[in-house]
């Protein structure tokens, strides 16, 4: 109940004395954390390491582009266009690598986001790298921006926060209903034994679609978001890195398989990135990449520290010392 | 016509390349079962000291070839010490992820200190030779690329005379097999996986060491010749040493042969799309032993 006060609240100091910056801070962190719920879907419940879910992202962010673009589609119609053409592509691309396992998965993923950078560098319909501009219709209130995603100058930051928070509490009510479902079960009945599954009847690799496409919608909508916030779409800023390497971090560091994992970790990674931005500014280390070596050496520690079982950081015995009750879990080798 | 045999030629020789390339992910995944999201990282990190070496002691990258091997092997034995020894024995999903924290860890350490900018070496033996070329009916064979190729193959016949020829390499693959039972028989395992991993750290070393007279140097050179590796070791049936060679020629053909006919854009996306087919339609891969 706390928490939903202050996520209500938490721009309007902001909106107040102006620090518009920090409104862009709190959209970021809902959007990382959504997309962390969306990577928890495939890489926590059902074990399959994703490295290119940015594909979908890409595609969404398209799809309500050339939508706005050509059909002048709402920005609410494009985003529910968006998540329906990743979903249908997702399903496509993902069935046929479903037969590959563990590092197999993964590096096909990997190959799929090679493959779509060429493509959208050069595809002519999405206008290659010179990119799609989404026209611009600033609306006259807040309210009214709510409906098209476009907002009167100064209250940008304040609508995106809201427009952000509303899809986040959407994807995060949407991720609890599947983990609570017959989904949610069969996900992690393949991720913990893909044969002993099988043996009961689950088709892993209809489920493993399924959880990938759960994953893809979440990931378009995100997508949508962001192409509006930033009424453009590049394939470079599209298909970055970083829409892979966040989601996943907050996923791992908030801890992998929880429902509000993603959200504990994008709490505490955006911030830090955004401070390491802010500070490094114009000094010379500056895009030098210092928050993805930090990332990097934080990947490397968790999974040495705890090479089996979900990764996380160690909150239950952090909060067990916290708590005065001594190391709530000893960690095992 | 021309254009084909061309385009066949150069392949060939970039296939070679690429073999040196992949035979060290070969001994690491395909032979020791473990995942190296890094493995190009390495590679990155071989054309990076050979330019630095060139740029600011005037070495010929092609003398830089042993010591960076040497500083490679020790650095794989390091990689595999302090972070893949732990997570071996856990889920396929740590090991991943670790190689992944890997990954953007040595990149991004080497934007830090080199910055993103793309580099070149200006003067070296090879690149002294480019105008050569030898004539072989109405195909034209550069020659810096075919000596670096040949370089590629020595270093790659003596790796696999290394591999299955001496007892190192016969522990090795007894490794492999069955860990349990080469234990018993006095491999040490772990010795055997830290070897591993050192000398496929210095072989793609030693291959971004030939490959910095063509390409040019940056920290994002990795990534694409990390799934480029991956599609040869999938296509060469997963630790066959030589199957790892046919593989490495036949991904050098389809990447030149697509570039020949369609946008250069495209010429990874094919090699990308045939690990996906291959994975699908020869588990075992096309050369695989089995």
């Amino acid at each position: 109940m706390a928490a939903a006060l202050v996520a209500v609240l938490y721009p309007l100091p902001f909106q107040q004395s102006g620090y518009i910056y920090y409104e862009t801070v709190g959209f970021l962190v809902l959007l990382t954390a959504m997309l962390g719920i969306g990577w928890n879907v495939i890489g926590g419940w059902a074990g399959q390491f994703d490295f290119g879910p940015n594909i979908f992202f890409a595609t969404g962010a398209y799809t309500a582009a050339l939508l706005a673009i050509h059909f002048e589609w709402n920005a609410w119609l494009g985003l529910l266009g968006g998540m329906a053409v990743s979903v249908v592509i997702c399903a496509a691309v993902t069935y046929p690598i479903t037969r590959l396992r563990g590092h197999y998965f993964a590096i096909a993923t990997v190959a799929m986001w090679m493959i779509a950078q060429p493509i959208g560098a050069t595809w002519e319909l999405i206008n290659g790298s010179r990119g799609l501009f989404i026209p611009v219709s600033p609306s006259e209130t807040l309210l009214e921006g709510m409906l098209t995603m476009q907002f009167p100058g100064r209250g940008k930051g304040l609508g995106f926060y809201y427009l952000a928070l509303i899809v986040f509490v959407l994807t995060l009510l949407g991720a609890r209903a599947v983990e609570r479902s017959k989904w949610g079960f069969y996900f992690r009945a393949v991720r913990d034994d893909q044969d002993g599954a099988e043996g009961i009847g689950i088709d892993s690799r209809l489920y493993k679609v399924v959880a990938r496409c759960v994953m893809a919608a979440v990931f378009a909508a995100g997508g949508v978001l962001y192409s509006f916030w930033a009424l453009a779409v590049f394939p470079d800023q599209v298909l970055e890195v970083n829409w892979n390497i966040l989601p996943m971090m907050a996923a791992v560091v908030g801890g992998l398989g929880r429902l509000w994992g993603p959200v504990v970790g994008a709490i505490i990674l955006i911030p830090i990135s955004q401070l390491m931005t802010a500070t490094l500014g114009a000094g010379p280390l500056a895009g030098r990449g210092i928050d993805l070596i930090i990332y990097g050496t934080i990947i490397m520690v968790i999974a040495g520290g705890r090479p089996n079982g979900l990764l996380s950081l160690p909150w239950a015995r952090w909060a067990g010392r916290l708590a005065g009750r001594g190391p709530g879990e000893p960690a095992r080798g | 016509m021309t254009l084909l045999l061309q385009a066949v030629a150069d392949g060939l020789q970039m296939g070679l390349l690429y073999a040196l390339v992949a035979v060290g992910l070969t001994i690491i995944w395909g032979l020791m079962e473990m995942s190296n999201f890094a493995h190009g990282e390495f590679m990155m990190l071989g054309m990076f000291g050979a330019w630095g070496l060139s740029v600011s002691l005037g070495w010929d990258p092609l003398i830089t070839m042993v010591p960076l091997a040497v500083v490679m092997y020790g650095a794989g034995v390091l990689v595999y010490r302090l972070l893949m020894q732990r997570v071996q024995r856990g889920e396929i999903f740590t090991q991943i992820f670790a190689t992944v924290g890997l990954f953007f860890f040595v990149q991004n350490g080497v934007v830090a200190i080199f910055t993103s900018d793309y580099r070149f070496i200006h003067q070296s033996l090879l690149t002294g030779l480019s105008g050569a070329n030898l004539t072989l009916g109405p195909v034209r064979i550069g020659v810096p690329l075919l000596v670096g190729g040949l370089i590629a193959l020595a270093v790659f016949l003596a790796l696999y005379l290394l591999i299955d020829r001496t007892d190192f390499g016969l522990a090795l693959q007894a490794t492999s097999e069955d860990r349990d039972a080469a234990m018993l028989v006095g491999i040490r395992p772990q010795r055997m996986y830290a070897v591993a991993w050192g000398l496929g750290t210095a072989l793609v070393a030693v291959a971004g060491v030939i490959l910095v007279n063509f390409f040019a140097v940056y920290p994002q050179a990795g990534l694409s010749f990390t799934v480029l590796a991956y599609a040869i070791v999938a296509l060469g049936g997963f630790g066959s040493i030589l199957g790892t060679l046919m593989a490495a020629l036949v991904v050098g053909v389809v990447q030149s042969v697509t570039a020949a006919y369609l946008p250069p854009a495209f010429k990874d996306a094919f090699v990308f799309a045939s690990y996906i087919l291959i994975g699908l339609f020869r588990p075992r891969g096309l050369f695989g032993r089995f």
